[in-house]
């Protein structure tokens, strides 16, 4: 038994443990601790997040259609693996105490919540580690389907979400098994390695295929344009932690496939000499802006929506775009970034979908204008928001800040101003969008509904606390996760980042240990300062000064509706819902399509067929 | 080598018989039927292993090529001999007010069935195929209601016209060579049938034969049908018979007609099947025509596989056919219960847990999720396809792709109502335990096969490659002839 | 000690630009005032107004929350302080660049709203929501102008790019370099400084519906210690990135001077927009001025 088996095997028997004991506290826990036993297999293979080790192998292997199906770990799988794992872990933890127990007493099915929980883990491990075409696509199947039931689980409103969005990924998945199957066909085998020499001599025609179908296919998952619809609901319907943990790493996976097919295996130099005739640009110029128009569209409907778990989830869309723009630059620094984003990125968007849940386990809601004032019942919910919008948003000293500085770096290095402008209009968006969901629950006053609400139970707290400790040590030394990128880019043929425990050593580099201490330090001054000043007094947050009006103490006012009412006046009239558009007219057309064929099968009369047999004996007569 | 013999004899004997068993004994008459039946599986489980060395011919009658009637069974033939016969026990007709009629038609329908799959010339074809289509406007009118009458009349007009061009083919064939023995037929074919006549006489043929194999232009009669009939006779009709009919079409092609145009035209036929049945099943409102219109797309990818050239497509066909031969039956045995709207199907999975995840598994294979067996099914299929680099090819592997997202999303549709949570009005019936474990048995048989891959698709490469061999058939049936070189 | 040079340096820079932003604050007011054709007020007043903020007897704080954004937003903007290179002091430019620089600005205002949504007035939260608005408009064609003097110095350290500009003389300064790119910092100038006439959301006569609403005593201290940070970083960078930067603070200090002032004259002219045209002017001509640059730039 290999390293990997013991992983795989691991992950199998929580599935198995989680379905059946997950209706039960202890068993809650139990499965927990199974995550954390899944980590510790996990660690042993850490040789591949360190460039010690290239691969580990698994023992189980199968031949079917004379395909010698095998599943093994890089260093890529492994770094992808952390943070499912990690993910799974701690959503479970959050699951484990009153929230679950709370979710079985509305009727939910906890065992089955816990169930899912742990297949998607199981099947992301599983298409982790596939070692050929026919393995991945088999893995990125199942990955589908157990998102799939998790999305469904709470019924409802979410059936109708999990539906379009497994109309969407089955229709991915055709687009890569006809580009898999195309391979084949070109280089008779599902092979990683045959690929990799067949690549240079494709026709290019044939490598644009190949693309397009790739990039749909693994695109569905990461929601990339146009294909962004389907995530944002559906995730937010997933119940609780389950949401922490898809926005955390389900759309990944997409990213992963992508990594392996088109940067891995075709490679990016032969996207670069894909020109897209009549224009200056190429497919790796496409890539990047279809990577830009990623995260600015969903950015920007972020900030329309008013429901926080529906804010969180379009953030994540948008946050892809960060990620697979940084891997398509894949110069050292933008692959780093990328790479290092996917880490980040599933740190924060798990902790703030997190506390967004516990404000819904103690308030009942996620509506944004029915919150506000929680600062002072839920401080700690607020810390772990706090930190996690810092990293959102892409500012020091949070992790989110490197990863997107490196992406910027690129892009700089790269000579693409408009890309770099993209960008950055992107997070400054996300920066108005989650000030707003920070300052609508959080902020503000308390309503009167919520004066005699407490903090989240512990259960809930320590997660979120040590996801937030994990954002900001992986922000204040950066160099624990560039390591393991490091050992990514070097495994998958991409110039590899020269980086030190702070940061990056190039020219005009970036030493976070430096920065975050002064910063540290700079707040300490500002401390000093605001002490030496005179003592203040707290007053009640409804003694404030309203410009003559007087705030009675039965309403509340809070300004949450419609937050930037001069940026909306601006560019208000641009959300046109085109892509819904787009997306109702293909089912219109599928449907008037479905009319006619079932008008052909009613009204084919007999005796039309009658006539043309008489015809056809007529004629079988006379010649 | 009697035996097989028996196998077509002994159930239209006792289905003649039935009527006057039931005067001695309504228990007898009652239980004679499956009797039979597990007579006859028994004797072709029997017979099956010696046909993997090589296949068996006779003449029934002691009549010599070309006079004699001739039975010709290898692996390919008794396999789907057998699918009738057990797919027949499994689906035995239960509950209908004439229990002895529909035995005794179910009886009729194995054995011409057998008969067709193991005919070894063009007239017992036509015969068998024939009998089977009046059979089976009986066990479809069985139901007595206004419905299944009106459309077995449709399916008996469309019946009639599909076999008046099959038996034009087969005449046209009978003008050009002088015989209807396929093993003479497969040695004239090459420098007879190979023109504008054989062409014809095969577009006719397929046609013809094509009503029952679902076929695009002549399946007009299959929402009908299967939405009126009983679920039984839909699911034996779904999904045995038309790979009966199948399987003529594929003895025609391997061993008579071998111009490349036959396969353009399957091709065609076959993608417009595919595109028309599953854009129809995406709009259905009831469970039944949906999975009629669904079988109509998938009776098109198998067309779209035989049109591939070569053992491959053979494989690939098979495979796709045996896959189906499980899933259909299985899901019409569903349907029994839950027929009607679909609406009113919300919250079903309540009542009968284990048949709405029998229908998620059943509904995953059929769209092709690995590591079920429809994925290695579909993948046989495309895989071969985009081997041959022609732009038609490429087309169907689009639409074979293509017709399975619309299928994940109209079964799906169906899987989410079961499982909705808002149940109707109207509590739901549960299905009958017969119903329930023989579409469990069949639902087994999937899983179970996807644990058996590898030994399976060897077995199924096997079957297919003695079943392209023309040569084994030829020497098999008329020895003699080969060595005269000529048959008049 | 190269450690301990460097420690020093952090502690002088940020007290320097202090300093520094102090004599601008003074020489803003005055520049106002001439406008006004009024006096103006007397030298030490920038201290004087810090002195008496920060000692007033009612200081009303509305959480904790409150307090620590303001904390943020001096501190903030101190620890920003060193990634500015000033003559003799490059504290940590080789640390964190003109990114870098761009993001911690970020940081004060980021603190600065938290603490006044904590004050739980709406007229505030409206007051965030303006500026926020407003910062959305002015960072897009101030990141453009990054990228372009990053691209033609081929690098984002600040204290590289004055390097450069200082060896190869006036000539390769980047306003002579490129001066579509100057132009369009010139023009955001007084929007990234939060002055006049972009400064709706802090104006004196919006107070009622600003930030500033509830803040008094040594919050609004804090204001102001950050109104002279913002000035001299606001006259750094453009030095820095234009005007060649400066060896010796005696042609240092005239140029970052000279930086803020001449907006602010100028600015004085025009009457104050709302936040949505702050939004449509800046991403109109600043941008497009940029772009062009930036093309030019880049052939």
């Amino acid at each position: 038994m290999t390293a990997l088996d013991h992983l795989l095997l691991i992950s199998a028997v929580t599935v198995a443990i989680a379905l059946l004991a997950g209706n039960s506290r202890v068993g809650g826990w139990l499965v927990t601790i199974l995550y954390a036993l899944q980590g510790a297999a996990l660690l042993m293979m850490s040789g591949l997040g360190y460039s010690t080790l290239d691969v580990v192998p698994s023992s189980f292997s199968i031949v079917v259609l004379s395909e010698h199906l095998l599943w093994r770990f890089d260093a890529l799988s492994w770094f992808f693996a952390l943070i499912t794992i990690g993910a799974g872990f701690f959503s479970s933890w959050f699951a484990s105490g009153e929230w679950g127990e709370r979710y079985r007493d509305n009727g939910g099915n906890l065992r089955l919540f816990h169930g899912a929980l742990a297949l998607n883990v199981f099947t992301m491990l599983v298409l982790l580690a596939s070692g050929d075409l026919l393995t991945l696509f088999i893995g990125w199947e199942l990955v589908s389907w157990a998102s799939f039931l998790i999305m469904a689980l709470a019924g409802g409103k979410a059936f109708g979400y999990a539906m379009r969005y497994i109309s969407y990924a089955f229709s991915g998945a055709m687009a890569i098994l006809g580009g898999l199957l195309l391979i084949y066909a070109e280089v008779g085998s599902f092979d990683f390695q045959s690929l990799k020499e067949a690549a240079p001599q494709m026709q290019t025609s044939t490598l644009w295929l190949l693309v397009t179908l790739f990039t749909a296919g693994f695109g569905v998952k990461m929601a990339i344009l146009p294909f962004h619809l389907w995530q944002a609901k559906a995730y937010a319907e997933t119940p609780g932690p389950g949401a922490a943990f898809l926005g955390a790493i389900s759309s990944r996976m997409g990213l992963f496939a992508f990594i392996v097919v088109i940067v891995q295996l075709i490679g990016i130099s032969r996207l670069l000499e894909m020109e897209i005739p009549f224009t200056f640009l190429d497919a790796q110029d496409l890539l990047a802006w279809i990577a830009i128009f990623t995260i600015i569209i969903p950015t920007y409907i972020a900030l329309r929506q008013h429901d926080a778990r529906r804010l969180l989830a379009w953030h994540g869309v948008g946050q892809t775009g960060y990620m697979l723009l940084g891997i398509v630059i894949a110069n050292d620094l933008g692959s780093a970034g990328g790479l290092m984003h996917v880490f980040n990125y599933a740190t924060y968007q798990a902790m703030l979908f997190m506390a967004v849940v516990a404000v819904i386990h103690r308030t009942g809601t996620s509506d944004l204008n029915k919150l506000g004032g929680l600062f002072t019942r839920m401080p700690l919910s607020y810390i772990a928001m706090l930190v996690g919008i810092i990293g959102l948003a892409g500012l020091p000293p949070m992790n989110g800040f490197v990863s997107k500085w490196l992406i910027y770096r690129s892009l700089i290095v790269d000579g693409s101003p408009l890309l770099f402008i993209g960008a950055v209009i992107g997070t400054l968006g996300t920066i108005l969008s989650v000030y707003k969901l920070i300052h609508n629950i959080f902020l503000g006053q308390l309503r009167v509904e919520h004066a005699a609400v407490r903090e989240a139970p512990l259960s809930m707290v320590i997660p979120m606390m040590l996801l937030a400790a994990v954002v900001f040590v992986t922000g204040y030394f950066p160099g624990l996760v560039l390591d393991w990128t490091s050992a990514v880019q070097a495994s998958i043929g991409l110039p590899v980042l020269a980086h030190h425990l702070g940061g990056v050593s190039i020219s005009g580099g970036l030493d976070m240990i430096w920065i975050v201490s002064v910063l540290l330090t700079g707040f300490g001054f500002g401390t000093l300062v605001f002490f030496l000043g005179g003592r203040s007094k707290r007053v009640h947050q409804l003694d404030n000064y309203a410009g003559g009006h007087f705030l009675t103490a039965e309403t509340r006012y809070h300004y949450s509706d419609n937050f930037y009412p001069g940026l909306m006046h601006l560019i208000g009239s641009w959300y046109r819902n085109s892509f819904e558009w787009l997306e109702h007219g293909l089912i219109s057309a599928v449907d008037t399509l479905s009319t006619a064929m079932q008008g052909l099968y009613r009204n084919a009369h007999p005796s039309y067929l009658l006539l043309a047999a008489v015809v056809f004996a007529l004629s079988w007569v006379i010649v | 080598m009697n035996l097989l013999v028996l196998m077509i004899v002994l159930p239209l004997l006792t289905a003649f018989l039935l009527s006057i068993i039931n005067r001695a004994s309504t228990f007898a008459a009652r239980v004679a039927g499956p009797l039979v039946l597990l007579a006859t599986a028994a004797i072709g489980f029997s017979v099956w292993p010696q046909l993997s060395d090589a296949p068996i011919a006779m003449q029934w009658g002691g009549f010599q090529v070309p006079l004699g009637i001739t039975l010709y069974a290898d692996q390919f033939g008794l396999l789907f001999a057998l699918a009738i016969t057990i797919g027949t026990l499994l689906l035995w007709p239960r509950n209908s007010k004439n229990q002895l009629r529909s035995s005794s038609l179910a009886l009729l329908l194995a054995g011409t069935g057998t008969g067709l799959a193991l005919s070894g010339d063009l007239f017992n074809i036509y015969v068998f195929y024939e009998l089977m289509t009046v059979v089976s406007y009986g066990l479809i009118a069985g139901r007595g209601t206004s419905g299944s009458f009106a459309s077995t009349l449709r399916y008996l007009v469309i019946s009639g016209f599909g076999a008046a061009l099959a038996l034009a083919g087969i005449a046209l064939v009978y003008q050009a060579t002088g015989t209807l023995n396929l093993a003479q037929l497969a040695q004239l074919a090459p420098e007879k049938l190979n023109n504008l006549q054989g062409f014809a006489a095969f577009v006719l043929m397929l046609v013809g034969f094509g009503v029952k194999a679902e076929l695009f232009p002549v399946n007009m009669w299959v929402p009908e049908v299967y939405a009126t009939a009983s679920s039984r006779v839909s699911a034996l009709l779904a999904g045995v018979v038309s790979k009966l009919a199948l399987l003529i079409i594929m003895r025609l092609l391997i061993l008579v007609f071998h111009q490349p145009e036959a396969l353009t035209v399957l091709l065609v036929l076959g993608i417009l099947g595919v595109v028309s049945g599953e854009l129809a099943a995406w709009r259905a409102r009831d469970l039944n025509r949906m999975l009629a219109f669904s079988s109509i797309g998938q009776l098109g990818v198998m067309f779209i596989a035989l049109s591939i050239p070569g053992n491959a497509g053979v494989f690939a066909a098979l495979a796709v056919m045996v896959h189906h031969l499980f899933l259909k039956p299985s899901m019409f045995l569903l349907a029994e219960r839950w027929g009607g709207s679909i609406e009113k199907l919300a919250g079903a999975a309540k009542t009968s847990p284990v048949a709405a995840a029998l229908f998620v598994l059943l509904s995953l294979s059929l769209i092709g999720v690995p590591p079920l067996p429809g994925f290695w099914a579909k993948l046989l299929v495309i895989m071969p396809m985009l081997a041959l680099d022609q732009p038609l090819y490429y087309f169907g592997a689009f639409v074979i792709l293509a017709a399975a997202s619309l299928e994940a999303n109209y079964l799906f549709r169906v899987v989410m109502k079961l499982y909705d949570k808002q149940p109707v009005d109207v509590p739901h019936k549960a299905h009958a335990t017969v119903d329930l474990a023989t579409a469990v048995f069949l639902g087994a048989g999937l899983i179970a096969s996807v644990f058996m891959l590898v030994p399976l698709a060897d077995r199924l490469d096997s079957i297919a490659a003695q079943a392209t061999d023309v040569s084994i058939y030829i020497q098999t049936v008329a020895p003699q002839s080969l060595q005269s070189g000529s048959v008049q | 000690m190269h450690f301990l040079e460097l420690l020093v340096e952090l502690l002088l820079m940020p007290l320097l630009a202090f300093v520094i932003g102090l004599a601008m604050v003074l020489m803003m007011r005055r520049i106002g005032a001439r406008i006004q054709r009024r006096v103006g007020p007397p030298v030490l007043q920038p201290i004087y107004d810090i002195l008496k903020l920060y000692s007033k007897d009612t200081q009303i704080s509305h959480g904790l929350m409150h307090e620590i954004g303001v904390i943020m937003g001096v501190g903030g903007l101190i620890a920003a302080m060193t990634l500015l290179p000033v003559p003799g002091m490059s504290g940590l430019t080789d640390k964190g660049g003109a990114i870098t620089l761009a993001y911690m600005l970020m940081i004060p205002m980021l603190g600065l709203a938290l603490g006044v949504g904590q004050c739980a007035n709406p007229n505030g939260s409206i007051g965030i929501s303006r500026a926020l608005t407003a910062m959305l408009a002015y960072d897009v064609p101030f990141i453009l102008v990054i990228f372009g003097a990053s691209y033609i110095y081929g690098t984002t350290n600040l204290a590289e790019m004055v390097a450069i500009q200082q060896q190869q003389g006036v000539s390769s300064w980047g306003i002579v370099q490129m001066p579509l790119l100057a132009l369009t910092a010139l023009l955001i100038l007084p929007a990234t400084m939060g002055k006049h006439p972009f400064e709706i959301y802090v104006a004196p006569a919006e107070i009622a519906t600003g930030p500033m609403v509830e803040m008094s005593g040594k919050f609004m201290g804090g204001l102001f210690v950050m109104q002279c940070f913002q000035l001299y970083t606001a006259g750094v960078i453009f030095t820095t990135l234009f005007l060649g930067g400066g060896v010796y603070w005696i042609t240092f200090l005239p140029k970052i001077f000279l930086v803020v002032a001449i907006p602010m004259s100028v600015a004085y002219l025009f009457p104050r927009y709302r936040t949505e045209d702050v939004l449509r002017l800046m991403w109109k001509w600043p941008m497009l001025l940029g772009l062009i640059g930036l093309a030019v730039v880049m052939k």
